[in-house]
């Protein structure tokens, strides 16, 4: 009984050891001050993150998003061809199918250096409707919102964020 | 009594080498991070004069501007090289960016006074190009004559600013302009859109003035 008590105190501080190295090992999970900077996102998927619809039956969701305070992103009929729109869009492979996205309208905006040319944008929060069908199961699609977004002076590439969404067709 | 000592001396060695794993993947990533910190040059804000707006600094000021090679819209090559000798303004701009559209009349009346003194502006499109799609790829070239046209740009246009934006710092925002003077050295550079006598200052700079 005596070696067994020593052979466990032994693997309590050996396996408390090695947790200490595992932890030290995994630092940049936990020490955030370690990684590059991450520049804030221009904008970001709020809600929902998780639907049940019916099954193989289309049905309308509501997908809620916010542009960063400052910045505006051209709605998806933006006032000019070379403008870059705000779509929507779900991979064919998802077990989702996109049937259509209906884009609230966007706010007439101009920048101060050009007051007469109106761009047409989203800015804070904006939703969309998705109007969409799954086959009956669970399925995580990744959607994606492509945009492109501008402050009062500069303009930032166009960009596409996932949209990571839980979609249960019972 | 030797089971229990097996299954615990085998619990121990997965622990050790998780722990092994963790640490390798930690040094993996810290070595990949400094190589890519190193090898992009970022700008970063910096106060300005009080009161003022923050100023951009580019790590390219003072230091000779990357080399480059891009075709224009004719798909002639140019290279910053063929420049030596003049002061010159590269500006990094896209159809799609409202602010560098404000910017583009004042650059063109600006190419066009100090011309004669031996300054010339090299437009860099940032546009998108589908290299791999023949109909999309001309589309995009054709958008880009079509503002080239549009705002009657006189200086050469240059595409795929893309293939060379690293070594000038990523080009996360337009418009970006940086100004080389004649000895092919970056003496200032700008992000955004400023103003007219900002950029005919910056100019003068690049001038020796």
């Amino acid at each position: 009984m005596p070696e067994m008590k020593s052979l466990v105190r032994m693997t309590v501080v050996a396996a408390i050891t090695l947790a200490s190295t595992l932890a030290h090992g995994q630092r940049p999970l936990i020490d955030g001050l370690d990684r590059p900077a991450a520049k804030p996102a221009a904008v970001v998927f709020l809600y929902p993150e998780q639907i049940a619809i019916p099954a193989d039956k289309p049905t309308t969701v509501t997908l809620h998003f916010r542009v960063a305070p400052g910045l505006h992103i051209n709605s998806h009929m933006p006032t000019a061809d070379e403008l870059i729109p705000t779509t929507f869009t779900i991979p064919e492979d998802s077990g989702v199918q996109l049937i259509s996205a209906i884009y609230p309208r966007g706010v007439e905006f101009a920048l101060p250096l050009d007051p007469t040319t109106k761009l047409s944008v989203y800015t804070g929060e904006f939703s969309l409707q998705a109007r969409i069908k799954a086959t009956p199961g669970n399925h995580l699609v990744e959607a994606r919102l492509h945009y492109q977004a501008c402050d009062n002076n500069v303009c930032m590439p166009p960009k596409t964020i996932p949209v990571v969404i839980d979609v249960t067709g019972k | 009594m030797r089971r229990n000592t097996i299954v615990l001396g085998v619990v121990v060695l997965v622990l050790a080498t998780f722990a092994w794993a963790g640490w390798a993947n930690f040094e993996v990533r810290q070595q990949a991070r400094a190589r890519l910190l190193a090898s992009a040059p970022q700008g970063v804000l910096v106060a300005g004069p009080v009161g003022g707006e923050p100023e951009y600094a580019s790590p390219l000021q003072g230091k000779p501007a990357p080399a480059f090679t891009l075709e224009d819209l004719s798909g002639k090559k140019h290279s910053l090289a063929e420049f030596k000798g003049k002061a010159v303004l590269l500006n990094f701009w896209a159809t799609w960016c409202a602010p560098c559209k404000i910017e583009t009349p004042w650059l063109i009346e600006l190419r066009n006074q100090y011309a004669a003194q031996g300054f010339e502006v090299l437009g860099i499109s940032a546009d998108d190009l589908d290299r791999g799609d023949a109909q999309k790829l001309s589309e995009e070239k054709r958008q880009i004559a079509r503002f080239v046209q549009h705002e009657q740009i006189p200086y050469p246009v240059l595409i795929d600013a893309d293939s060379i934006s690293q070594p000038y710092g990523g080009l996360d925002s337009l418009p970006t302009s940086f100004y080389v003077n004649r000895n092919g050295v970056v003496v200032a550079a700008q992000m955004g859109l400023t103003s007219k006598e900002e950029i005919e200052a910056n100019i003068k700079k690049a001038l020796g003035k």
